[in-house]
């Protein structure tokens, strides 16, 4: 069942088209990643998806309701966690906690801020002024706060960043298990390519307002045919050079390594040739083709066309 | 509330400003009508005339400040992607405001009365639509200057100390509106504060309150009070479509 169902969604700032006619839809249950260079769209789209910004034109649904006749009641079910958003700074952690719950109509709120406070690792920041706190506490509290109304549908931009590794590996659990126990769909915008193969389900690709991928990661991944073979050459680097050179690969040498990049099938050939060749090596290590590289890919295409 | 709770400057706005301005005029006005044949009762309408002028200058400056605090501190988007409406949003600031205004009046009205004499009492049941009408009055501004701050921003956040003292000279807070030049008791004709002031010293004066200041001055301020909402919500629709709630 679709939980969200944006249809021909369109965003024009005067001749500047920001979205332009983008179609998508959000399942039950499914982590769905927004991906796209600065300047794409996705802050736009997800703005709209708040209805903090009015769409020029299309039309976006959630639980089958139009959202622009029933945006309170949908907003309930709906939650926003952003880094780059912020909490009254003359505020306690527990204010901040109490008014938003307030603004949720939270019923058992005391349990509630106690429980996720618990849960995000503030209970000893409680009575703490958020203008008092780190980056990381406070994309924790933020967090904390997307969660306060049991949300059906969580939007998050970039919910990660400046977290430590392992705070950011916890919240990556914490979304898969709500996922989960309790189907919340989520979207989430993330310049972290490994988190988003790590939690997506399915990725749409944004680039100057479009839509130009819609797939799960490993399928994104697979439009690139070229992986990476990295090799520690211990003897007959030159000649490693110069095959590829003939043969019109690409390379990169970096310290005592060789990196060639080459198709998924012709790295059985090529690793025969460099042997036919005399080229020894000491290490053999194959990157198939990631998420990074369609963004990388995506990211090259715009800057070659916007520099013809 | 909770800012108000870490806040002296949201404390010294409800009592030490109305205080000290309280204390300069009325030791100004003192010494002004020692000449006076009967300086008590200057003093009466000068001293409530300032308080009166408070509720005005305070209901406006509380829903001004309040939207600017939530610009201020980025809050806004927290607010509008909740279900809170815009509705809920304004009567918000409202009730804020009359607490906030109300203990301000109060304990103004106590330390006029311990200082100087002043009753405020001696407007009897006047004083329930004085308040009231007062109040219509300080909110229409208020979404006015709310209007202008949603639109512009910061930027013209200065209008939520000045906006109201433009109102203030055809008022005729401290002084009968005879004294006004005519073409500014024309404009006075339209500002509706100007027939309680009047009615105020009417009441003052002569005991008695002619009933059609009241009436003019209820209609006048339902006419701005809907205009400046239906600005203020025009302001708010105008920051959907150009995306000035900033997420980031």
């Amino acid at each position: 069942m679709d939980i969200l169902q944006v249809t021909n969604l369109t965003k024009q700032f005067g001749k500047y088209k920001a979205v332009d006619d983008i179609t998508f839809s959000l399942k039950e249950g499914e982590i769905l990643g927004i991906l796209g260079p600065n300047g794409a769209g996705k802050t736009t789209t997800i703005q709209m998806l708040l209805g903090v910004l009015t769409p020029t034109s299309g039309q976006v649904s959630y639980f089958g309701k139009p959202f622009h006749l029933h945006k309170e009641e949908i907003l309930e079910q709906v939650n926003f966690s952003s880094t780059y958003t912020k909490l009254p700074e003359n505020l306690t952690v527990s204010e901040n906690l109490t008014f938003i719950s307030y603004l949720y109509d939270i019923k058992n709120r005391k349990e509630r801020i106690i429980k996720l406070a618990d849960l995000f690792n503030l209970t000893g920041l409680m009575n703490i002024q958020c203008s008092d706190l780190s980056a990381g506490q406070m994309t924790r509290l933020n967090l904390t706060k997307a969660f306060i109304n049991y949300p059906k549908v969580l939007l998050l931009d970039e919910p990660t960043a400046s977290l430590d590794p392992d705070v950011a590996d916890f919240i990556r659990k914490f979304l898969l298990e709500e996922q989960e126990k309790f189907q919340v769909s989520i979207i989430i915008t993330s310049h972290n390519m490994a988190e988003v193969e790590e939690v997506c389900d399915r990725v749409i690709f944004i680039d100057q307002g479009h839509i130009v991928a819609n797939d799960t990661p490993e399928g994104l991944a697979k439009t690139i045919d070229t992986s990476h073979v990295e090799l520690l050459v211990k003897d007959g680097l030159k000649r490693t050079v110069e095959f590829c050179n003939e043969k019109g690969m690409k390379f990169e040498i970096k310290g005592r390594y060789i990196v060639i990049d080459t198709k998924e099938e012709d790295i059985p050939i090529l690793l025969y040739s460099l042997m036919e060749k005399g080229v020894y090596y000491d290490e053999i290590a194959i990157e198939k083709p990631s998420l990074e590289d369609y963004f990388l890919q995506v990211v090259k295409k715009k800057h070659e066309s916007s520099s013809d | 509330m909770f800012i108000m709770k870490h806040s002296i400057n949201r404390w010294s706005d409800v009592i030490y400003w109305p205080v000290i301005d309280l204390l300069l005029w009325g030791l100004t006005i003192k010494y002004v009508t020692l000449l006076s044949s009967n300086p008590q009762k200057v003093v009466v309408s000068v001293i409530a005339g300032l308080l009166l002028w408070t509720l005005v200058w305070r209901a406006q400056y509380e829903i001004s400040v309040n939207i600017l605090e939530d610009l201020w501190s980025k809050n806004l988007i927290n607010l509008f992607v909740s279900p809170l409406t815009f509705w809920e949003f304004i009567t918000a600031f409202l009730i804020i405001g009359l607490i906030k205004v109300v203990i301000g009046f109060v304990f103004t009205s106590f330390i006029a009365y311990l200082l100087y004499r002043v009753n405020m009492f001696i407007f009897g049941f006047y004083l329930i639509p004085f308040v009231l009408l007062l109040f219509m009055t300080g909110w229409w501004v208020g979404f006015l200057v709310g209007g202008l701050i949603l639109r512009f921003g910061t930027k013209v956040e200065q209008f939520a100390w000045s906006m109201i003292s433009l109102l203030s000279p055809f008022t005729a807070i401290y002084y009968p509106l005879s004294i006004l030049p005519n073409w500014a008791q024309t404009v006075a004709k339209f500002v509706p504060t100007s027939y309680i002031f009047e009615g105020a010293r009417e009441v003052i004066t002569k005991g008695i309150l002619d009933p059609k200041k009241i009436i003019i001055c209820f209609i006048l301020n339902c006419i701005y009070i809907t205009l400046a909402l239906i600005f203020m919500r025009k302001s708010f629709d105008k920051i959907l479509q150009k995306g000035l709630v900033k997420a980031y």
